[in-house]
């Protein structure tokens, strides 16, 4: 492999060339799940969601303590340091 | 025997390993040497090249897994915070053979804080401090990053022992401490043989870290000799030559060092130092647990409820009182060191430094609110004792995890030979870290009053107020979690990317608009804060002359 390919890994695995905009593609994904999720409930109410409906039954029980949201933004924040413990190390 | 009979074996048994320290062991200093640096390195077998002898892998090692372990400390010391206003929050843990209560969750958060967070990050930093402070390089970086993780294992098992404190009959909080004293005889032993190679005579703060590592162990052989340390007393006095010992003066010594090292100058009284360093082996230190049960859990036997004779109680009293003078001179002593001895011009971008001035800022308040609670338990009046638990986590976050986290951020650069990612980023960490320690520690502290006042006034009724106070201390108290991640980030990303060290200023020549008119010595942070010249303007002398009597012109 040639000293070029692995600076494209390592440009890959960091993700620096992308786009400093690319932030508007997450919002409008955001938005648009949320604008479905109304539209839904407009249109078919008292109706269940597809698939989602038969997953979140799973988790009752889970999340009915306001402590778990708390919960979930460490786990990100463990993920988040996991993840760049392994894109840093195998960047070089 | 009595406090005050056992303070004095502590006291003798301190001096004459100072005298050692300094003198040797008669004949037996070199056959100990060669012996020691034996079963540092080569007794370990295969083992020790699993790790790599690098310069400063040791300290970074130590450094790196102590700023990981603020996570797990945070979280579990936030969830036992809010399991404090909802019992069954996580209830549905008890599906995996968990039920975790506040109090259960607390002491792993503050186990995890003292021995994991602030333990490794100050011997991490220590690692560093003392061959610098000596001249010399650390007698073994591959023991000293192989205990490192020996150190983490002993972390885990207490985290797991004060959950479920017995599995098949084996006490964890036991196996814990065994761990623990291995990986700190390694760290003593290697930091013994990095002092006697010192090839010029070192400043204080090395021997206060030193010194501090040393009366860990030695504190535990004191009361098992003088037969105290099945009674009240002993494991009470226990509590305090720890914190008082290992945690203050190691803490003393790091910060002390960092505060001189982060700012530029230099360590404003010796004399300060000293007293910090003798104050802190003469007296108790009032500041950590109130109860001696925790020495009993960890060292394995009964606990046994305090039962003090009169005796004991007016001189640890006044041992106690007495502990006012180290903390203030330490805090006196890293403010006046920031500072410098002119004016007001610290160096708020310098990683590290914000933690270590909040640190000195918060020692004092914290040292006499601890002294009243601790002369409150020990007398057995037990007004207090409802804030207690509260002050000792305000004592680990804002004073002890401040000063290690905060010499630790500032030693980082030199012990890995990179800066951390981003400044920007570690000075957000520290306003998360501190505001949500300060801001729902004090609110938790708030309701633990209004608890009081509600039990002496012996109201039935359910108290709301309290708990919608905790409810804000718990979500406010988030922040440090949020900040131990930013730092985590920060450091581990620095340790790979981060600017190598000494590349990043590059200075730019300014010619200062007015001549500047020098009338007697002075420095340059003299001319700066009379807002004659920029941060970075360069003085350049034109040439030397003989010739006397005239202001230089610059």
């Amino acid at each position: 492999m040639t000293d070029g390919d692995g600076a494209l890994i390592g440009e890959f695995l960091q993700g620096e060339s992308e786009p400093d905009s690319s932030w508007i593609l997450l919002v409008l994904g955001f938005v648009s799940t949320l604008i479905f999720l109304i539209l839904f409930s407009i249109l078919y109410p008292n109706n269940d969601l597809p698939v989602i409906s038969s997953v979140l039954p799973v988790f009752e029980g889970v999340f009915d303590s306001g402590i778990w949201f708390f919960i979930l933004g460490i786990m990100i924040g463990v993920f988040a340091i996991l993840g760049t413990m392994l894109t840093e190390a195998t960047s070089e | 025997m009595g406090l005050f009979s056992a303070m004095l074996v502590f006291w003798a048994s301190m001096l004459v390993i100072f005298v050692m320290l300094n003198r040797g062991i008669w004949v037996f200093t070199d056959v100990s040497k060669s012996m020691s640096m034996f079963m540092l390195e080569k007794a370990l077998g295969p083992a020790a090249d699993f790790a790599e002898g690098r310069k400063g892998s040791g300290a970074k090692a130590w450094i790196i897994q102590g700023a990981l372990w603020l996570i797990p400390a945070s979280t579990l010391t936030f969830c036992g915070l809010w399991l404090s206003h909802d019992p069954v929050a996580l209830h549905s843990l008890s599906s995996w053979g968990l039920n975790p209560t506040s109090s259960s969750l607390i002491m792993a958060g503050n186990l995890t804080t003292f021995y994991g967070s602030v333990g490794m990050l100050m011997i991490g930093a220590a690692l560093h401090i003392v061959p610098s402070l000596g001249a010399t390089s650390l007698a073994s970086e591959k023991n000293a990053s192989l205990m490192s993780f020996v150190w983490t294992l002993s972390v885990l098992v207490l985290i797991i022992g004060s959950n479920n404190p017995e599995v098949f009959g084996i006490k964890l909080l036991l196996v814990a401490t065994a761990l623990h004293t291995l990986s700190l005889m390694a760290v003593i032993v290697n930091m013994l043989l990095t002092a006697a190679s010192r090839t010029r005579k070192m400043a204080l703060p090395a021997w206060l870290i030193i010194i501090g590592l040393i009366s860990d162990p030695l504190s535990i052989v004191v009361l098992a000799v003088a037969g105290v340390l099945d009674s009240g007393t002993g494991q009470w006095l226990a509590v305090r030559f720890a914190v008082g010992g290992f945690f203050f003066m190691q803490a003393a010594g790091i910060s002390l060092f960092a505060a001189s090292r982060g700012t530029g100058n230099p360590l404003w009284s010796r004399s300060l130092a000293a007293v910090t360093m003798l104050g802190a082996i003469l007296t108790i230190n009032p500041m950590g647990y109130t109860d001696g049960s925790i020495a009993a859990d960890l060292l394995g036997i009964d606990p046994a409820s305090l039962e003090p004779t009169r005796n004991d109680i007016i001189a640890g009293s006044f041992l106690m009182a007495l502990a006012a003078i180290p903390i203030i001179a330490l805090s006196a002593n890293i403010l006046a060191t920031m500072r410098g001895d002119d004016v007001f011009m610290e160096n708020p971008d310098y990683p590290g430094m914000p933690e270590i001035n909040l640190g000195a800022f918060m020692l004092l308040p914290l040292g006499i609110g601890a002294l009243f609670v601790q002369t409150d338990h020990l007398t057995g009046t037990n007004e207090l004792g409802g804030i207690s638990s509260t002050l000792v986590i305000m004592v680990a976050w804002l004073v002890m995890v401040p000063l290690a986290l905060g010499s630790s951020l500032s030693i980082f650069p030199e012990a890995s030979g990179r800066n951390v990612l981003s400044v920007s980023r570690s000075r957000w960490a520290y306003w998360a870290m501190a505001g949500g320690a300060f801001s729902g520690l004090i609110i938790t502290m708030m309701s633990d009053f209004a608890d009081m006042s509600l039990a002496e006034a012996a109201v039935e009724s359910e108290t709301t107020i309290g708990n919608r106070l905790r409810v804000l201390g718990s979500v406010l108290f988030y922040g440090t979690v949020i900040g131990a991640v930013l730092h985590c980030l920060n450091m581990i990303s620095g340790s790979f990317r981060g600017s190598l060290i000494g590349e990043l200023s590059t200075p730019s020549s300014t010619s200062i608009s007015s001549p500047f008119k020098l009338t007697e010595e002075t420095t340059v942070r003299k001319i700066l804060a009379q807002r004659e010249g920029k941060l970075d303007t360069v003085v350049v002398p034109e040439s030397n002359s003989e010739s006397p009597g005239k202001p230089t012109e610059l």
